[in-house]
């Protein structure tokens, strides 16, 4: 490697540790990293990652347990889908020699379970996709993304907080709470609207109806009945079973503006 | 001694997750603190890094780095890219003046924290005064080189070379203080 080679690789080494590289900048990374030893590639990045673990260190800061709290369910959803492959103990020596007549039942029988599972992965519902990533993955979609923190409505509830993202570019957000009190869904349910600025403040768009069945942090997708081009605010009301179409705005505990 | 936590979560074993939370819990949260724009950003930022230590947890591999070095390798990088896109999305005026909010980093060790640590902040004292303020504004505090040009009235060539120098002077110096620890032992 040419000394102009070996200096834009060093450059590129730290441009991405310190300010991220640009696609480009990345291709022409990728490149030149795979023609080289891995140890070397990470020799700048393991002089800060201890830098950072010596200054974490020196000030002793806790993970929030609400945090704690959330990432262990998530962490609980993640291993449980996460598929662990188990190596195949190898077959005793006399076990393997025994000819191929006697096991002839046995391989019957394992195809008949084969097709059975093989059927029964066609029929299976397919697996509740799950929120908290989905709204990760929207995060950091870079698709026009708003997000603001809810504050409290016009009846506020104590303590209730989180906030709202939304891509009007993907017609897709999430609400996130804590602290919002559980409902009876057969008494009440939650209702999220939507004013959008090409739209009258006085008929938001439905945002959709939903339940609170836990005060810890809830992920809600939201369910815009019709299409959102520009909001500006979010509210929350709370409403008769199965929603309403025009709110009174009786009880609106939360509110949510883009700045 | 601590154990590594990281192949028993490849495996699937929960009860090592909890532990790990435990254990660099409070690592990737001042991480994300000091390079978020807000405290709803680093909550966010927090939960995707551990995601995607759960997801990447069998590519640890205990003889290129320590855990936690490895665990603040992959924080780092998904900070940054979370910085770098919100960059681009909003006026870098207002992140900026976050983080510089956030107390300086401290420069005297604890007896207690780990020798790699102490040798790296030690070998960070031992910098020119002037690259050692680029490198913390950059590292510690997560700002962009126009911004710590903007911050300390230098041209941003003058930035960029101080941040190459003073990295590239950090490495070698905890290389030198690593051998002279354990003669024979190339620790990077």
């Amino acid at each position: 490697m040419s000394n102009n080679d070996s200096n834009r690789w060093e450059e590129l080494q730290i441009a991405r540790l310190l300010d991220g590289l640009t696609d480009g900048e990345q291709a022409e990374y990728d490149e030149i990293a795979s023609r080289r030893p891995t140890e070397e590639q990470d020799s700048l990045s393991k002089v800060v990652a201890t830098l950072d673990v010596a200054w974490s260190n020196m000030q002793s800061e806790q993970l929030p347990e609400h945090l704690r709290r959330t990432i262990l369910e998530r962490a609980n959803q993640e291993l449980a889908a996460k598929p662990t492959v188990e190596l195949a103990k190898r077959l005793p020596e006399r076990a393997a020699a025994r000819g191929f007549g006697n096991a002839l039942p046995w391989f019957l029988a394992a195809a008949c379970l084969l097709i059975a599972v093989f059927i029964w992965g066609l029929n299976r519902p397919a697996q509740q996709a799950d929120p908290a990533q989905l709204r990760a993955d929207l995060i950091a979609s870079n698709t026009g993304v708003v997000q603001a923190n809810w504050s409290p409505g016009t009846t506020p509830v104590l303590n209730a907080a989180g906030d709202i993202v939304w891509s009007s570019q993907r017609q897709q957000g999430f609400m996130r709470f804590r602290g919002l009190p559980v409902n009876k869904p057969t008494e009440e349910q939650y209702q999220l609207w939507i004013f959008d600025k090409n739209q009258s403040d006085k008929t938001p768009v439905d945002g959709g109806v939903f339940d609170i069945t836990s005060t810890g942090e809830t992920i809600v997708p939201i369910d815009a009945k019709l299409r959102v081009q520009e909001p500006f605010m979010f509210a929350i009301t709370i409403e008769k079973p199965g929603g309403v179409v025009v709110s009174s705005r009786e009880r609106l505990p939360l509110l949510a503006k883009i700045e | 001694m601590n154990y590594p936590l990281l192949p028993r979560i490849a495996n699937g074993d929960l009860s090592a997750v909890d532990e790990c939370l435990e254990r660099y819990g409070g690592l990737v949260w001042s991480l994300a603190r000091r390079l978020s724009r807000t405290l709803t950003d680093a909550e966010d930022a927090v939960q995707e890094i551990f995601v995607d230590l759960w997801r990447n947890a069998d590519r640890f591999r205990a003889e290129i780095a320590d855990e936690a070095t490895f665990v603040a390798t992959l924080a780092r990088r998904r900070l940054i890219d979370r910085l770098r896109k919100s960059r681009r999305e909003y006026d870098s005026q207002p992140i900026d003046e976050a983080a510089l909010q956030y107390a300086a980093p401290p420069h005297k060790p604890p007896v207690e924290v780990a020798e790699e640590g102490s040798r790296a902040t030690a070998c960070l004292e031992g910098l020119r005064k002037d690259e050692r303020n680029v490198l913390e504004l950059s590292i510690y505090h997560g700002l962009p080189q126009t911004r710590i040009a903007e911050v300390t009235g230098l041209p941003l060539g003058t930035v960029k070379s101080h941040s190459r120098r003073g990295l590239l002077q950090l490495r070698d110096c905890m290389k030198i203080r690593s051998r002279r620890r354990s003669p024979g032992v190339e620790a990077l």
